[in-house]
């Protein structure tokens, strides 16, 4: 008989994640210690990389420094903020493009347009346009990460199934519930790959808006250090800005996928 | 035509998707109250798009098709009596569980909530698959996500069951096996049942009667009864007589889908009027 046990849905996904937690691991461990050896080849090769045991030497008093924590904060909450605003302007640009009528086809242009223009470009165009403020960073990283948001999520609306929007209507899902259980639910592959692959975009690009732009954040700790050629000071924020960055990946991003995706693992 | 006190009614029904071409050139026929019709045609003659029709999914241009009394091409969707439809791939939501997908459905026909437990427990354990209640449906095999599929159909208490070609894409000894068990439901359950199929012994083996289409765009070309009585083997001889003799009836109008003896005009669509 074809029904032969399988596998419930309860602790696969979890075996899973380790599985996948322990390759990311590895391969996390092997990225570290090749940095280390470059880091080290390089301090001592030039006296612009500051040597390892000093920069480790700092970390005690740089961890313990109160100021730090404002301006990490103030980088993640810039970048958090400006992904939701380009993940909704992303949303709808998708939905319009999908649906290929006048305002789609007007809309793949500006897409076309953004997705061409440089960060470094954005940045200036919003310093001299917002002057140094708030709303100038939020713009930049929108305008730098919506357009491969919205790209992604238009691939999402073309590859709605039908079919299943025929099951919903047969068995009278009525609007709401259909897009709570067939819609959205389709998106969320398409949502998260388009998030994740756009979070450390987002972050380079906010680390370089804070250096024209504000007076806070990890851009402008980096390049106040740097002004000052504090190299120690440099690397340290750069290890910081490589931590958040990796770390919120690593420890929240990728995990909630696993956990969103979990009914996709494992076919018969 | 049998008097089966039509519970389905069919009546001059002809379908277009482009304006231009027929999908179904005409369709007649009836199912009783409890009835096990089979809709037999070959591929693409639109067998589907007949079930489409019955489930309001598709609007004829013109024609009627009521069930229980009620004409479903018309009557707003609250009103229409409900269908339970068996897709011919299973069609469940993979983001929910199996029992997830069957209170789904239970919810949206407005069943009471404090019912659904004991209701999806029922169908589930009915169809031999309530240990699956909490799995996702990718883990399922194709013949346990069918199932399902007939179990979220029978778990709102439908008017009438459509089923488009649902053991097709099942290995032969699992559609064998599936085909006994639908039959043991609709005796226990007695809701009238419209199967759609283009394979004559599965015709044979489950109906009480079987419409016989012609090559697209369909129109109905003998309907006719299966006298076997049940309990049905799949290998009774007196099936397979009549299977031959279905196969002998068919074969000049249903042709090869190669181009081989058809009806003039099922060589190319029908023109709309």
């Amino acid at each position: 008989m074809e029904t032969a046990s399988l596998p419930l849905s309860g602790p696969g996904w979890r075996r899973r994640a380790a599985a996948a937690f322990s390759s990311d691991a590895f391969f996390g461990a092997l990225g570290v210690l090749s940095f280390i050896a470059l880091w080290y080849v390089g301090s001592r090769r030039t006296e612009f990389v500051p040597p390892i045991d000093e920069v480790i030497d700092a970390i005690p008093s740089f961890l313990t420094e109160e100021a730090i924590w404002p301006d990490i904060g103030a980088s993640l909450a810039r970048v958090v903020g400006a992904l939701a605003v380009a993940s909704v302007v992303g949303f709808g640009a998708a939905y319009l493009m999908a649906r290929g009528r006048f305002w789609g086809l007007v809309t793949l242009r500006y897409v076309d347009l953004t997705i061409g223009l440089p960060s470094t470009i954005a940045a200036l165009l919003a310093l001299f346009i917002f002057k140094r403020s708030e709303v100038g960073v939020f713009v930049v990283v929108a305008i730098a990460t919506f357009p491969f948001i919205a790209l992604t999520l238009r691939q999402g609306f073309l590859a709605a199934d039908r079919q299943l929007g025929d099951m919903a209507s047969v068995y009278r899902f009525g609007v709401a519930r259909e897009l709570r259980n067939v819609s959205i639910p389709h998106l969320v592959p398409y949502s998260l790959a388009a998030i994740r692959n756009e979070y450390a975009h987002a972050w380079r690009v906010v680390v370089l808006a804070e250096l024209f732009a504000v007076n806070s954040g990890i851009g402008w700790r980096f390049s106040q250090a740097f002004d000052r050629f504090l190299l120690v000071e440099v690397a340290l924020w750069l290890l910081t800005f490589m931590v958040v960055l990796l770390g919120t990946e690593y420890m929240v991003l990728r995990p909630i996928e696993r956990w969103a995706l979990r009914w996709r693992g494992g076919h018969t | 035509m049998r008097d089966d006190g039509g519970f389905i009614r069919v009546e001059g029904l002809t379908v277009s998707y482009d304006g231009e071409h027929l999908a179904l050139g005409g369709i007649d026929m009836s199912v009783g109250e409890g009835d096990f019709v089979a809709v037999l045609g070959p591929s693409g003659c639109g067998k589907s798009t007949l079930l489409q029709v019955l489930s309001g999914l598709v609007r004829p241009v013109s024609g009627r098709t009521t069930i229980a009394g009620t004409d479903v091409t018309n009557e707003s969707v609250s009103n229409r009596p409900r269908v339970g439809y068996v897709f011919q791939d299973h069609r469940l939501l993979p983001w929910r569980t199996v029992g997830q997908n069957l209170e789904l459905v239970l919810a949206s026909a407005g069943l009471p909530k404090d019912e659904w437990g004991a209701r999806v427990e029922r169908f589930l354990d009915m169809l031999q698959i309530g240990q699956h209640r909490d799995a996702w449906p990718m883990r399922l095999s194709g013949g346990q996500r069918q199932r399902v599929s007939i179990a979220r159909a029978l778990a709102i208490d439908p008017a009438v069951i459509l089923m488009d070609e649902p053991f097709s894409t099942l290995d032969e000894v699992t559609g064998r096996r599936m085909r006994q068990q639908l039959v043991e439901l609709w005796q226990q359950q007695q809701r009238a049942i419209v199967f759609v199929t283009h394979s004559i012994r599965e015709a044979v083996y489950l109906a009480d009667r079987i419409v016989i289409l012609t090559r697209g765009p369909a129109t109905v070309l003998e309907t006719l009864e299966v006298g076997t009585p049940r309990p049905r083997q799949y290998e009774d001889p007196r099936l397979t007589e009549l299977e031959s003799e279905i196969v002998a009836r068919v074969m000049e109008v249903w042709g090869y889908e190669d181009g081989g003896a058809a009806t003039p005009e099922s060589d190319s669509p029908m023109e709309l009027a």
